[in-house]
């Protein structure tokens, strides 16, 4: 089942949360301070980051700002300047994007026509390659809403951001020290 | 503290003192040279100086392979996550003396297992160095790795990830010093075990899919300090520096990475390295020219770093065929007369044969089943046939590789080899080398390469530089090949279920031994290939195995537990759910 609400076409489960978090992060990129989060969607955006960060390893080819990359393993799209609505994000997640090197993370994927209505058999070269990991609907759900709360509309990513990503027991973030914050 | 504690702590100290083996010699050059006198160790990476991974020990034999079984195994660590990566992988090489092993895991912690009671492995020590592993994990194009230690003197000679050559003791597992080599700040990380020839530890850096300037770096084990640094891409005014007609100064971000062990010969005293791809990998027409010394093996001094000769395998190389790998050094006869061979099985599908004097080219020969880049060598230089001096890019074979503004190509043997960085082994009694392959094709496609901020671009150190990517549509296999080395003829073959990600070892026992990704470890008739045993140890093995014996019984060593890299099983499914380990198994009769 899907319905459309506010411009996101999204599947029963998603439905209000995902939107939400869009129009969140719509208003942040207007005004300098975030609306405070509850706990559950602090929650939600942590676990979502453990899954772009590790369980998936999205960051991988998207890098850890999911800048987007040049990878070797193929080009991966800046999901900082997506124009992706958070459940069209989801799709492309569940189902990877046919003809490029984004996998898809549902293990069902092209069995049946979940997917763009199309099965491995129409795809054929351009079947896209299955994620590391298969991930559940409360783990897409739950890396969606944690890039559209940390990199979604922003611009180029900061110190602050890095170490707030990789922590401060690393070089990782030195070479970003003179950033400036937006 | 109360008395009982005291007593009991004095009683296990007492205890360990006894228990610890007599402490073994210091390994010396002359050890080095003359490793084929203590055929119970396995002193050096490949086994000896000159690459052969071979075992003299035959008590494990044809006869009574049926009978080998695991005697024991030891978890280690090293899977922690880093930078891009969900855990590290094992690739290393044990060295083994006098019934201590040493190996090493993916961030560059060393172990010492005394493995002297034939039952069971005993921690001695660990060795962590702390690798800062987002740091150095973030830079690593392949995933973690380390191929293992050498041994010097009193030491354990090793390396970390985020860069750094650290001298360990071999008895106390105490850091005595280390030294900071490469600079993940660049792009720069270390996976390579090193070299060490007299008094000196020589290695390379890795990062070829960064943007880096390869090198090959040489630290003085008495000081600490470096005693030379020969970079792979020649620098402006140097010789084969015209090599590179971009007019840019692209030679500054050019790859030639080095991350597999050099071979040695002591009668010239001169070290054979293989060097990686240049960079971009994927986009030559960035870098118009032969692009030296990438794709290539260098003869250099081990003394100055002074190059003595270079051979390029794949001229302005479009396809990632880097050719670190080793490069065993063979004696031959060949139309009557004895030749001295430097020998490759070639990322580029092709086994040659050098003349490790001077450099010449001897001979070469297809040992991949698919081939496609060039319709074969010239016979007098081994140049690829369609090589044109006249271009600055060369084009092989239409459709072999990217083109910007092109689709995907097909590409054989596929950009990860032919034969990948796992070893070979030579058996010198048949006179037989066995190569480990991956055999298929899968396709490149070119993304024109944007320049580095230095050079006016936008791509800053530490982010990708490979101009385009590979996709693997077809279903890889592998193979392991039994060549003559004297006129490349392949003698025996054995088509393997999966590309072969683990390289081999030879033994006297008439016996060739290999690692599968679905977790098999078999062993092979040194004559005709065929499977004589095997064992499955549940996960995937992507290191190459050793022999050695104590208290005169001969054991089997062999590290597992790896990624089972998702380009390369993509069309294996039945793999997608294998789980990493980190062990390391000892197999005996």
């Amino acid at each position: 089942m899907s319905v459309r609400v506010r411009g996101c076409r999204i599947t029963a489960l998603a439905i209000v949360a995902a939107c939400a978090v869009a129009t969140l992060a719509a208003a942040r990129a207007q005004t300098p301070q975030p609306p405070a989060l509850s706990p559950e969607e602090a929650r939600t955006i942590a676990y979502g980051k453990d899954v772009f960060k590790t369980k998936a390893t999205c960051q991988y080819c998207h890098k850890w700002d999911a800048s987007g990359d040049q990878g070797y393993g193929g080009n991966a799209l800046s999901l900082r300047k997506t124009q992706l609505t958070p459940a069209q994000m989801a799709e492309v997640v569940k189902c990877g994007r046919p003809g490029t090197g984004m996998p898809y993370h549902d293990r069902f994927a092209y069995t049946d026509k979940r997917c763009y209505g199309m099965t491995r058999a129409d795809l054929g070269n351009d079947m896209p390659p299955a994620g590391n990991e298969f991930l559940q609907p409360r783990e897409i759900d739950a890396v969606v809403k944690y890039l559209f709360a940390e990199a979604v509309g922003r611009g180029e990513s900061t110190y602050e951001e890095c170490v707030e990503f990789w922590g401060s027991d690393t070089r990782e973030c030195e070479p970003m020290k003179d950033t400036k914050k937006p | 503290m109360r008395r009982a504690s005291l007593v009991a702590m004095l009683g296990s100290f007492l205890a360990a003192t006894a228990l610890t083996p007599a402490s073994a010699g210091d390994m010396t050059f002359e050890r080095a040279l003359n490793v084929d006198k203590e055929p119970q160790n396995w002193l050096l990476h490949h086994g000896n100086y000159a690459g052969h991974r071979f075992s003299a020990l035959k008590d494990i034999n044809i006869d009574n392979i049926k009978n080998l079984k695991l005697v024991f195994s030891v978890a280690l660590g090293g899977f922690e996550s880093g930078g891009r990566y969900k855990f590290g992988n094992l690739e290393g090489t044990p060295i083994v003396e006098d019934g201590v092993i040493y190996v090493t895991d993916g961030w560059g912690s060393v172990y010492a297992i005394d493995v002297s009671s034939g039952r069971r492995g005993v921690f001695k020590w660990k060795m962590d160095p702390g690798t800062d592993r987002a740091w150095a994990g973030d830079v690593a194009c392949c995933g973690v790795n380390n191929r293992g230690v050498a041994l010097w003197k009193d030491k354990v000679i090793s390396v970390t990830l985020d860069g750094r050559l650290i001298a360990t003791n071999k008895a106390t597992g105490e850091v005595v010093w280390e030294r900071k080599i490469a600079d993940p700040a660049l792009g720069e990380t270390l996976t390579i075990a090193p070299l060490v020839v007299r008094d000196l530890a020589i290695v390379g850096a890795a990062g070829g899919e960064f943007g880096i300037r390869g090198y090959i770096d040489a630290t003085d084990l008495n000081t600490g300090q470096q005693a030379w640094r020969t970079f792979t891409i020649p620098g402006a005014g140097e010789a084969d520096n015209d090599s590179w007609k971009d007019g840019k100064d692209r030679w500054k971000h050019g790859g030639g990475s080095v991350w597999e062990t050099a071979t040695y010969d002591a009668a010239t005293d001169t070290i054979y390295q293989g060097v990686g791809n240049a960079g971009p990998d994927w986009d030559p027409e960035y870098r118009p020219g032969d692009n030296k010394w990438a794709a290539s093996v260098l003869a250099l001094s081990p003394n100055d770093g002074q190059i003595k000769w270079g051979y390029q395998y794949t001229p302005n190389d479009p396809y990632d065929f880097d050719e670190i790998s080793e490069h065993p050094l063979i004696e031959a006869k060949i139309n009557g007369e004895d030749r001295k061979l430097v020998v490759h099985a070639a990322r580029n599908g092709f086994f040659y044969a050098l003349d490790r004097v001077n450099g010449s080219f001897v001979h070469g020969r297809q040992y991949v089943d698919q081939l496609n880049w060039t319709p074969g060598l010239d016979p007098k230089t081994g140049r690829p046939l369609n090589y044109d001096p006249a271009k600055d890019v060369q084009i092989y074979a239409e459709g072999t590789h990217g083109m910007r503004g092109q689709g995907p190509s097909r590409t054989c043997p596929s950009h990860f080899g032919g034969k990948n960085w796992e070893p070979s082994a030579y058996n010198p009694q048949l006179g037989l080398l066995y190569i480990p392959s991956i055999e298929g094709c899968n396709a490149i496609e070119t993304v024109q390469q944007k320049d580095f901020v230095d050079q006016g671009g936008t791509i800053k150190p530490r982010e990708r530089f490979a101009g385009g990517g590979p996709k693997t549509n077809e279903r890889l296999y592998g193979s392991l090949k039994a060549v003559d080395p004297a006129t490349g003829e392949i003698k025996a073959k054995l088509r393997l279920e999966y590309p072969n990600y683990s390289g081999a070892l030879a033994t006297a026992g008439g016996l060739v031994f290999i690692g599968a990704a679905d977790g098999e470890f078999s062993v092979h008739d040194a004559g005709t290939l065929q499977q004589e045993w095997s064992f499955n140890i549940g996960t995937g093995i992507n290191a190459p195995a050793v022999s050695y014996s104590v208290n005169g019984k001969q054991y089997i060593a062999v590290l597992a537990g790896s990624r089972q890299m998702p380009g390369v099983f993509a069309n294996a499914p039945e793999l997608k759910n294998t789980a990493t380990a980190s062990m390391l198994f000892v197999f005996g009769l």
